[in-house]
């Protein structure tokens, strides 16, 4: 017999919004984890002539250097992914710990840790995440992660805190307070998964915008020092002058990529908002 | 005291806790970071001393002299908050002997002559669109244009620098290439100048406003739904109001925390503007900075980033201030009147 599949799974993807994004996702997903299997050209040798047009041997074309623009934007994504997903589990990470114990405990604790988080909050990120980058020599994905993830989690932790705040205030947790169970447990067992959904959501929107900002960083040269990107192929697209030169094979599609993955994943959140949220809902 | 007054102080001291921490880390980066990177700096420039022995030397001094790196820690901090107090960032290595104060003021007038106007611009645009998304929400028309706007609020600034260059300039050849003004002409006050920049403005213009439409509309869209929701609007609505009167209402309602949104986002589009300067190689300071970090400009990187977040920082302090007179419901919050 086939395994029930729980009906709230079947609802979601009545969703249209939540299909499209969904399958541009995955779809990208798969360009950049099968992609190596099905399209084996090194992105790191020379396989044409430099700054050729698509043609059938090198479908998007080579770059300056006679790569095949193609086997870039497939090792591109695969990095890109990887620093969206290590940066956002880092600031997710932090912004949790902060909003839930801000929240929780309240006082002079949530007075002190939502200064911070304001003070943070205020710094313009992307300043920031350059200002560090730009004393490093050597910067691999987990240090460019490191330094998005440590500057973009603080909406993270107001947010949560404010779910925290007005989730502490119903009867259930009294409840459990009452019982005598310790506030970890509470935490853990009580409040944290009711606010599943949200920390998901949350999720999804970091990726974007760490995968955004790491474009961003590597245009301004200060991206990963060995390896790809999306946006590093950008920032050599931009080094040597594509754009005026005509070589639209080159800075097209890895811009096309990092466009269609960031915003797949802000129309799946804005999907699952829109469910989660009954005010947002029709009406 | 005064709530208001009150209200004020509590600002005034968190725009200065702000402005504190963020001079500290400036101070403490290059001296923290492993490998000390001032010291490779200052290795680098001995290095070059064969190509022209008096200047290196002359640069080597300063260096050392505005690090003070052979002084104790707590010294070192001290002379730094007392040079930047007193508006002395130090000298640019790269463009020895400017001052680095001569050189921001000399680039940020490109920078915010080009964003003020495109985020004004798009904020206007943005928040009218969302507006109207959200009043025909449920139909195709708000489907189409919510996508619209997501795919452009996730479109970096430069990326789509590099698209509008591409087929309005190198394909279709109406705007010119790159710059603020062609090259043979000096800033003037005169018509042919101010039509020449024009002409170079629209490009960068138009990929900051379109870029940034996206996010506000997006901001927009989902606050007029809230407020549509609200019960002053059913009753209002009972009270056979027109429709458009209650629009006008919402409308304004939801334009308060847009204000707030401006301020705070000045400076992330600040920080995307930056790159899309670089695309056309327009003269403010996206393109300094860049020109700092590629040459590991120290006193350049530190003196930039210091001004241009001093003026963030400013920018949102009296916006808070600002906001707290508009609106009532932070006046009463907030300030307690």
């Amino acid at each position: 017999m086939m395994p029930r599949i729980p009906r709230i799974i079947k609802e979601l993807f009545k969703i249209k919004k939540l299909d499209i994004s969904l399958a541009i996702f995955v779809g990208i997903i798969l360009v950049g984890v099968l992609g190596p299997l099905l399209y084996p050209v090194s992105p790191f040798e020379r396989v044409g002539r430099p700054e050729s047009p698509p043609s059938a041997s090198a479908p998007l074309g080579t770059d300056a250097r006679g790569r095949d623009v193609l086997a870039l934007v497939i090792g591109g994504i695969r990095n890109s992914l990887y620093i969206g997903i290590i940066a956002a589990l880092i600031a997710l990470s932090i912004g949790v710990i902060i909003g839930v114990i801000a929240g929780y405990k309240g006082g002079i604790t949530d007075n002190l840790l939502m200064l911070m988080t304001d003070v943070v909050l205020v710094l313009p990120s992307i300043l920031i995440m350059m200002l560090i980058a730009a004393y490093l020599k050597e910067r691999n994905p987990i240090f460019v992660s490191l330094v998005i993830g440590v500057t973009s989690w603080p909406w993270v932790a107001r947010a949560v805190r404010a779910q925290m705040m007005s989730l502490k205030a119903r009867e259930f947790i009294y409840m459990s307070k009452i019982a005598g169970l310790r506030d970890a447990r509470i935490i853990f067992e009580d409040l944290l998964p009711n606010m599943a959904s949200y920390i998901f959501m949350a999720f999804v929107l970091l990726m974007s915008g760490a995968m955004i900002a790491e474009a961003g960083l590597s245009m301004i040269g200060l991206g990963v020092t060995r390896g790809i990107s999306l946006g590093i192929i950008l920032y050599w697209a931009q080094l040597f002058e594509s754009v005026r030169r005509g070589l639209w094979w080159w800075f097209m599609p890895p811009g096309a990529c990092l466009v269609a993955l960031a915003s797949s994943l802000l129309l799946l959140s804005t999907a699952l908002d829109e469910y989660f949220s009954p005010r947002l809902k029709g009406g | 005291m005064n709530p208001f007054v009150r209200f004020i102080l509590r600002r005034l001291a968190f725009l200065f806790l702000t402005f504190f921490i963020f001079s500290l880390i400036i101070f403490a980066l290059p001296r923290a970071i492993p490998g000390n990177p001032l010291a490779s700096l200052l290795y680098q420039i001995i290095q070059q001393a064969q190509s022209n022995p008096d200047l290196v030397k002359a640069v080597h001094k300063k260096l050392l002299e505005e690090f003070g790196m052979d002084k104790p820690i707590h010294i070192q901090l001290f002379e730094f908050f007392g040079r930047m107090l007193r508006g002395d960032l130090g000298t640019s290595i790269a463009f020895y002997p400017r001052k680095v104060v001569d050189l921001v003021l000399a680039y940020l007038p490109w920078s915010l002559g080009l964003l003020m106007p495109a985020t004004i611009t798009a904020w206007i645009l943005g928040n009218l669109l969302g507006a109207l998304a959200a009043y025909k929400r449920k139909t195709v028309t708000d489907n189409v244009f919510l996508t619209i706007f997501i795919t452009l609020s996730q479109t970096p600034y430069y990326w789509l620098a590099m698209i509008l260059l591409y087929t309005l300039a190198v394909v279709l050849k109406i705007f010119p290439l790159s710059g603020a003004y062609s090259r043979g002409m000096s800033p003037s006050l005169t018509l042919p100048f101010i039509i020449d920049m024009l002409h170079h403005y629209m490009l960068p213009f138009l990929s900051i406003v379109i870029g940034a439409i996206g996010g506000w509309a997006i901001g927009m869209r989902t606050m007029v739904i809230y407020e549509l929701k609200a019960d002053y609007v059913s009753f209002v609505d009972s009270l056979g109001l027109s429709d458009r009167k209650i629009l006008q209402y919402v409308f304004r309602n939801s334009m308060l925390p847009q204000i707030t949104g401006l301020a705070i986002n000045l400076g992330l589009m600040l920080g995307g503007s930056l790159i899309t300067e670089l695309v056309f190689s327009y003269p403010g300071t996206g393109f300094l900075i860049f020109r700092a970090l590629s040459t590991l400009d120290y006193p350049l990187i530190q003196g930039t980033f210091f001004l241009l977040v001093s003026t963030l920082l400013l920018a949102n302090f009296l916006v808070d201030l600002i906001y707290a007179f508009v609106d009532p419901r932070v006046r009463t919050g907030y300030v307690g009147e």
